[in-house]
């Protein structure tokens, strides 16, 4: 039997277990197993090892399901606790935005009667009035900074405790 | 299957206690033991396992319940060990994934018996578990997911974020390194 044969039969023996093969590559593996010794000793040790995977035990630490449970139950609270100041927080946000937009047009025509009172470079008070609109951008990113801060700190206590 | 799937999604979604308390009842030993053998450590398995279903509580409106729950879940835990393993010693994800390198997720000092080898050894003396414990964590990875857990190799390319060809190329190097170990070989 040449080498060939060995090592299609090898491939089969892997491939069943793994993605399945079809019904002619079984007959034919089924067939090679019966004759060839060495096959045949592999497809045992690949059935054993496997099987040997799936009857393992490892035993779970008692009380781990309910240290898990009260941990994960306290910070269901403090999550909860923290949820109307989150929604206030992201309220004021949406509220500086709405502001901004509706006071745009007026805030520019503040900005151009004052540029043009105290004779200020129109490029000047141009800018003046677009540092006035990123305030509610900027406020925004300030938030959204510190809520990714915090997400990071909580998930980086419990990594420093290992 | 994907009615409780659902059904799972909307409770998380709710951040349902009284769910959240069934499903660590329910998946505490798959998860344990997935854990144990992606870390080779049942302490560093415990800490997992805890940090696991706060993330679980945290996410919990990121599943959609189109998915099994446990890939899911198995997706978070592995995320998690991964995230410790980077700040631990950085590393490119590359030494993380690559199966070429030698047992990337394997914590052990080569020459004591490994943490999962002392583990398996108090669980029973069979020559077969203590041979696992020398596969390396990447493949014993894969053959628990495959073989213990019995999810599709496609549910295993989402838990592990690799294509379907490098799940399966994992999975025949695992089975490789599994029989070789069986028979005192080398992996």
């Amino acid at each position: 039997m040449n080498q060939e044969i060995h090592a299609r039969a090898e491939q089969l023996i892997a491939q069943e277990r793994v993605e399945g093969i079809p019904p002619a590559d079984h007959d034919w593996l089924s067939a090679h197993l019966q004759e060839c010794s060495r096959c045949a000793e592999r497809a045992r040790h690949t059935e054993h090892g496997l099987r040997s995977l799936r009857t393992m035990a490892i035993a779970v630490p008692s009380g781990l399901a309910s240290r898990t449970q009260f941990r994960v139950r306290l910070r269901a609270q403090e999550l909860r606790e923290r949820e109307p100041q989150r929604r206030a927080l992201w309220l004021a946000c949406a509220v500086s935005w709405a502001f901004g937009i509706a006071s745009a047009p007026y805030v520019w025509r503040l900005f151009q009667w004052f540029g043009e009172r105290t004779g200020v470079p129109k490029l000047v008070w141009e800018l003046g009035f677009g540092l006035w609109w990123t305030i509610p951008a900027l406020f925004f990113a300030v938030v959204v900074l510190m809520e990714k801060m915090r997400q990071g700190g909580e998930s980086g206590w419990t990594r420093q405790s290992r | 299957m994907a009615d409780e799937a659902k059904s799972i999604a909307r409770g998380l979604q709710r951040r349902d206690p009284d769910l959240l308390d069934h499903l660590i009842e329910q998946y505490q030993y798959r998860l344990f033991r997935y854990l144990v053998y992606v870390t080779g450590s049942k302490e560093r398995a415990e800490d997992f396992f805890q940090e696991t279903w706060i993330r679980v509580l945290e996410r919990g409106h990121q599943y959609d319940g189109k998915s099994k729950f446990e890939a899911w879940l198995f997706a978070i835990a592995r995320h998690l060990v991964i995230d410790w393993q980077r700040s631990k010693k950085p590393q490119s994800l590359d030494t993380l994934t690559d199966p070429e390198q030698e047992s990337p997720l394997q914590l052990a000092n080569e020459k004591e018996p490994s943490p999962l080898h002392q583990v398996l050894s108090r669980e029973s003396e069979e020559n077969v578990q203590t041979s696992l414990s020398q596969i390396p964590a990447i493949y014993r990875e894969v053959l628990v997911l495959r073989f213990q857990e019995e999810l599709q190799i496609e549910e295993m390319a989402g838990v592990l974020s690799v294509p379907l060809s490098t799940v399966k190329s994992r999975l025949y190097r695992g089975l490789e390194a599994l029989r070789g170990a069986l028979q005192g070989g080398a992996v």
